[in-house]
């Protein structure tokens, strides 16, 4: 009750900072009359979300598309690569140092190779999501699957499991609380992904949006544009937060 | 019965190699309850492991006299799968062999049937380590494997636990192979103590315990308890 009580309280201040700050901004314009070039106000960059709305859905649409498809595809390869680095040394030895010193490579730089090889289509923004999210998520599964405990392990052979038993009810549920906070950082890591590609090449897209707007100078639809792409990225990250709780509750409650 | 042979247990690093176990000989009848004592260091887990069948002996053989023998192994921390619920948490060993117990009676038995679905969170230390008890005897062992298992709960809870193994113990009649460092704990519940000193792991004493049975925590204020007690205290040091 008191626990309840205290998280509405946390909210309401929240929600005070964030109304505190978009005053402050309408303010400031107002006193100082800024361009609307340079920076629009807090009230202008709304109306042009609700006037343009179905317009900035459409591309929001097509942005999550990208993303979320290249998440999918970069997560599902990095934990059959980690798992398979977790089984063979070899493999892990010969492979693994490099694809943590491509992880420092800027893959951004990677935008216009892509948009050369595949074109300008959803195709490149995916693939582009997917290399992004491929490396935190590949680190976090080798790590997960690297953590068992020797007592665990002992326990397991006392009942003489088999191997196969041994990965799927301790490996797996063992490795899912090193793998959720990887899985967030790619989510946020996916949308990244595919609107710097869409920057780079694309007639579709919230990037598409931002590039576009900037040529004819709108400020205020490059705002809009960016506070739609914002919130995606918020929305994937709470999905995969949302699903993490669910699925990995003992941690919270530890 | 289990004959342990000449166990020796040596660990080879790059420089030196230490001799954990030496001449280990000793056995143990069917149902009896062993415990082994000594100081932290002194090979007593090592031994346990070698007779589980989790670590290979660097000499020495154990032999087993039961047919297709079981065992079951409660850890000192209670390694429970934190994902499970105490039922989920005892049929592993079930689900992990094939076969069919009765799962509800085994909580039955550790006195934890009022939290059958609860998660290993919601538990203190002691129903804890009830629950690692229960998960251990529910494919009848014929050996019951335990390494210092109440090595982190506070005295009061030891004692009700301690009663509480004896009284499955005499229902179950598995063999117990007990770790501990607790004098006290094993001579309220052992029928022999096998006394290590520290390095290198020699047997020093093996003390049979004739108090009578079924005990009660009252045995402790017994003089002969406490006469136990300095024997063991005397062969330690």
């Amino acid at each position: 009750m008191y626990k309840k009580k205290y998280r509405l309280k946390d909210f309401v201040i929240l929600v005070l900072t964030f109304f505190l700050f978009i005053g402050t901004w309408q303010l400031v314009d107002f006193l100082f009359n800024i361009r609307k070039i340079i920076l629009p106000n807090p009230l202008e960059i709304f109306l042009v979300i609700v006037n343009n709305f179905p317009y900035l859905l459409d591309h929001a649409t097509i942005t999550v598309i990208e993303s979320s498809l290249g998440f999918l595809l970069g997560i599902t390869l990095a934990i059959i690569t980690g798992i398979i680095f977790t089984y063979s040394k070899l493999l892990k030895k010969s492979f693994y140092p490099y694809a943590i010193a491509f992880k420092a490579v800027p893959v951004i730089a990677l935008a216009p190779l892509l948009i050369m090889w595949l074109g300008s289509g959803m195709i490149s923004k995916i693939i582009m999501a997917a290399i992004i999210c491929y490396f935190p998520v590949l680190v976090g599964t080798v790590k997960g699957f690297s953590v068992v405990i020797q007592d665990y392990k002992d326990l397991f052979k006392s009942f003489s499991a088999s191997k196969w038993k041994i990965f799927y009810k301790l490996k797996i549920p063992t490795s899912l609380p090193y793998i959720f906070p990887s899985l967030k950082i790619s989510a946020t890591f996916a949308v990244v992904g595919a609107t710097i590609a869409e920057f780079t090449g694309a007639s579709k897209g919230i990037g598409y949006i931002i590039v576009n707007s900037s040529y004819y100078l709108e400020t205020t639809m490059m705002f809009a544009a960016i506070i739609m792409i914002s919130i995606v990225g918020l929305l994937l990250f709470y999905l995969i937060d949302y699903i993490e709780k669910k699925i990995v509750f003992w941690e919270a409650n530890d | 019965m289990i004959r342990i042979s000449n166990i020796e247990k040596t660990y080879y690093g790059k420089n030196e190699s230490v001799c954990a176990l030496k001449d280990i000989s000793l056995d143990i009848k069917k149902s009896e309850f062993v415990s082994f004592i000594g100081p932290s260091g002194c090979g007593k887990t090592t031994l346990l492991k070698i007779c589980a069948g989790l670590l290979d002996p660097t000499e020495g053989k154990i032999d087993f006299d039961y047919p297709n023998y079981k065992i079951g192994i409660v850890f000192q921390n209670h390694v429970l799968l934190p994902w499970r619920t105490v039922k989920q948490n005892v049929a592993l060993s079930t689900e992990l062999s094939n076969t069919n117990n009765n799962i509800e009676e085994m909580i039955k038995l550790v006195g934890l049937e009022d939290f059958i679905g609860s998660y290993p969170f919601e538990l203190s230390g002691g129903m804890k380590q009830r629950v690692s008890i229960a998960r251990a005897l529910v494919s009848h062992p014929s050996i019951l494997f335990m390494d210092e298992p109440f090595g982190s709960i506070d005295e009061l809870m030891r004692d009700n636990l301690n009663m509480d193994l004896l009284k499955i113990w005499r229902k179950l009649k598995p063999t117990i192979f007990f770790v501990t460092h607790s004098i006290s704990e094993a001579v309220l519940l052992s029928d022999k103590i096998v006394i290590l000193p520290k390095r290198p792991g020699k047997i020093k004493k093996i003390l049979e315990i004739n108090l009578p049975r079924p005990r009660t925590i009252s045995i402790k204020e017994t003089q002969k308890f406490q006469e136990y007690i300095k024997c063991i205290r005397k062969n330690i040091d």
